[in-house]
């Protein structure tokens, strides 16, 4: 049975549905346990649980990864918190070195069966150390799958997804959509592919590639051509590592244009990564530059309110790179 | 728990417990681990040789002068207990039992090595056996090997980690966040620090302001033992008891063994740093000279027994150059391979 819940209940209802399901399942992090998360995404599971399965860990996110990695070799299923996506850069070590190239580097001797959570993003007045996003990150790194749901219904099923993936998996969840993003999550067991995008909107005119938080901009940017008879398709990537690149591709080859939009910063973000793929493999179709709304490369999310609205990507910035490209 | 093909369990003289583990006194004891000390000693020598004779490429970095810790502290693992190596533990697979022509094909890089290419040529692991296959990344490794430590303790076995690592790998974070994680949780671990004076060119007082190095693990609630870390016998009793502790759930244990590596900190480093007199010192304390002593004055070992030893081994080393010389190296079609699990 569905029921419209928030994407929050949905992530914590696949953490609770997976450890029942499966023993070898445990979540660890820095206030996850008595406290139930700082974002209250674990809340309920330590009385469920107890403090074996849930584990408040200390302050040190490079241990965290490196003890996740360690007990995925041992054939657990670790779920490692990082409570924000400003503080990973201790664990780029665990993450980087060790996570995506365990398996490689002893040729599949051992691997890393690990799912990494981790809350991101700006728009709530976190300021430069609680508003990064910095997924791109670990998009460079082959042997990382990275994720980022939209919809509480993709929250759910992309997790169980990642729990279960063979693969260290890097989860992220946006957290202004943790309460305002609202659907129909089945209370059932399912799960939503990784490397699958997804078109929410179908559209002639342009393609516009998005994820996560932008997702529902973008959308709304459409709904704002439309009335000007221009119809955006927008697809949402979900998955980072490995992009889709077919769905991104087919639609592209359909309306000519792409419009990429992210919230992270410019330079060698996902969309000149979406852009390339594009140039190099559908250059023929296109009638338009590949136009790129982002965040501007500046160091990270400032705190005053205007500078913050300055800094993120809005619906109106949107509608104004759909009309640019509109024109061609 | 069976023998893995070619332990070479009985050239060791040594017996086995039901659980792999190798018995713990007497003769045997004493003369498995000479055996092991010269193994290791000649397999490593021989890695130099042939690495200067332009036979593989890459680098290598010597343990020689270093054996008595590997052996002593490794000898005694069960076939089900882990290892963490570091760059200059090579011969720690030796120790635990991985095929001698495996350890040789890993230093050509052939495709016949256990990861079939892909890591350098001292950086082996050995899945079979559970030593982890290292990255460069100096304390890396103890983390990750603390992380096996809580996962082995998360499923209730009694299975232990031993931990090999330098000095300087006690400067990192990551050296520090891994230990007070073991201490909280008493992982079985055995932090083994072969201090030998040196990371790299930088001179222990330019690392650290103590003295000895198992004082760090009285700010993570476990026990530190400094070790004469060129007597493989004081070594292999302190590990022993460490072992132990580990296995009955009493947690970790840091273990300094002061020792010295005879070379650079690997073969392109000729180590002018370092004065001839501390080399020469050091190399008077010979790990297996002066256990060749011991046993010579226990009359355990002639000038007779102790040639047999090192015709046996000379014949297991040819045997294995050769076949790693004679072994493909891995086809450029294996490139991407092992990146992603096969589901």
């Amino acid at each position: 049975m569905a029921r419209n819940i928030t994407m929050i209940d949905a992530i914590t209802e696949a953490m609770a549905q997976e450890m029942e399901r499966d023993e070898r399942v445990f979540v660890m992090g820095e206030d996850i346990g008595l406290s139930g998360g700082v974002f209250k995404a674990t809340q309920g599971l330590y009385d469920k649980f107890g403090e074996e399965r849930v584990l408040d860990t200390p302050l040190a996110e490079g241990n965290i990864i490196a003890s996740a990695i360690g007990a995925s070799m041992v054939g657990l299923r670790p779920i490692a918190e990082i409570q924000f996506a400003d503080f990973i850069t201790p664990a780029m070590e665990s993450l980087v070195q060790q996570a995506s190239k365990i398996r490689y580097r002893s040729a599949g001797g051992y691997g890393c069966s690990l799912t990494v959570r981790i809350c991101c993003g700006g728009g709530t007045g976190g300021g430069l150390y609680h508003s990064q996003e910095n997924a791109s990150w670990f998009v460079h790194e082959p042997g990382l799958k990275v994720v980022m749901p939209s919809t509480p219904y993709d929250a759910k099923g992309l997790l169980l997804a990642a729990i279960r993936d063979p693969n260290p998996v890097l989860y992220f969840e946006h957290k202004k959509l943790y309460r305002t993003a609202k659907g129909d999550v089945p209370d059932g067991d399912y799960t939503v592919p990784i490397g699958k995008a997804e078109t929410r909107r179908q559209g002639r005119d342009m393609t516009v590639v998005t994820y996560g938080y932008m997702t529902s901009l973008c959308l709304e940017a459409a709904e704002k051509m439309a009335k000007n008879g221009v119809e955006a398709e927008v697809i949402d990537l979900r998955t980072l590592s490995p992009i889709d690149k077919e769905t991104v591709l087919e639609s592209v080859r359909r309306t000519s244009k792409c419009l990429i939009v992210h919230e992270d910063k410019r330079t060698l973000g996902i969309g000149g990564e979406i852009s390339a793929i594009v140039a190099e493999e559908a250059f023929e179709d296109l009638d338009g530059p590949i136009v790129r709304i982002t965040g501007p490369d500046i160091p990270a999310i400032p705190f005053a309110p205007p500078l913050e609205h300055a800094w993120m990507v809005n619906t109106d910035k949107i509608v104004a790179g759909m009309e640019k490209l509109a024109a061609y | 728990m069976a023998a893995k093909g070619g332990r070479g369990v009985a050239e060791l003289e040594t017996e086995k417990s039901e659980n792999g583990r190798r018995s713990e006194n007497g003769r045997e004891l004493m003369l498995g681990l000479y055996r092991m000390l010269v193994k290791c000693r000649m397999c490593d020598e021989k890695a130099r040789i042939l690495f200067r004779q332009g036979k593989f490429a890459g680098n290598f970095y010597s343990g020689v002068g270093q054996e008595a810790v590997e052996v002593g502290a490794a000898y005694t693992l069960r076939e089900d207990d882990w290892i963490a190596p570091s760059h200059r533990d090579w011969t720690s697979n030796i120790i635990k039992g991985a095929p001698l022509n495996l350890c040789f094909a890993q230093l050509f890089g052939k495709a016949t090595s256990p990861d079939r290419g892909k890591s350098t040529p001292a950086h082996m692991g050995y899945p079979p056996l559970h030593t982890i296959t290292p990255a460069s990344s100096i304390a890396g490794q103890l983390a990750v090997g603390t992380g096996v430590a809580f996962g082995l303790r998360r499923l209730g076995r009694d299975t232990v980690v031993v931990s090999f690592f330098g000095d300087g790998a006690t400067s990192l974070g990551g050296f520090h966040e891994a230990l007070n994680f073991a201490g909280v949780h008493k992982l079985p671990i055995i932090y083994v620090c072969q201090n030998n004076l040196w990371a790299e060119s930088v001179p222990l007082r330019l690392q650290t302001a103590l003295t000895d190095l198992s004082n760090r693990a009285k700010a993570y609630g476990f026990p530190g033992i400094s070790v004469d870390g060129n007597d493989v016998m004081a070594v292999y009793d302190v590990a022993t008891k460490a072992i132990a502790r580990a296995r009955e759930g009493e947690g970790p244990t840091f273990i300094e063994c002061k020792t010295y590596r005879w070379y650079g900190h690997s073969e392109i480093d000729p180590a002018k740093y370092r004065m001839k007199e501390e080399v020469e010192a050091w190399k008077k304390r010979d790990p297996v000279a002066l256990f060749e002593k011991v046993l010579r004055d226990k009359k355990l070992l002639n000038d007779e027994s102790k040639d047999k030893v090192a015709k046996e081994i000379t014949q297991e080393i040819n045997e294995a150059v050769e076949f790693a010389e004679q072994s493909p190296y891995p086809d450029a079609s294996e490139l991407a391979d092992h990146i992603w699990a096969q589901e």
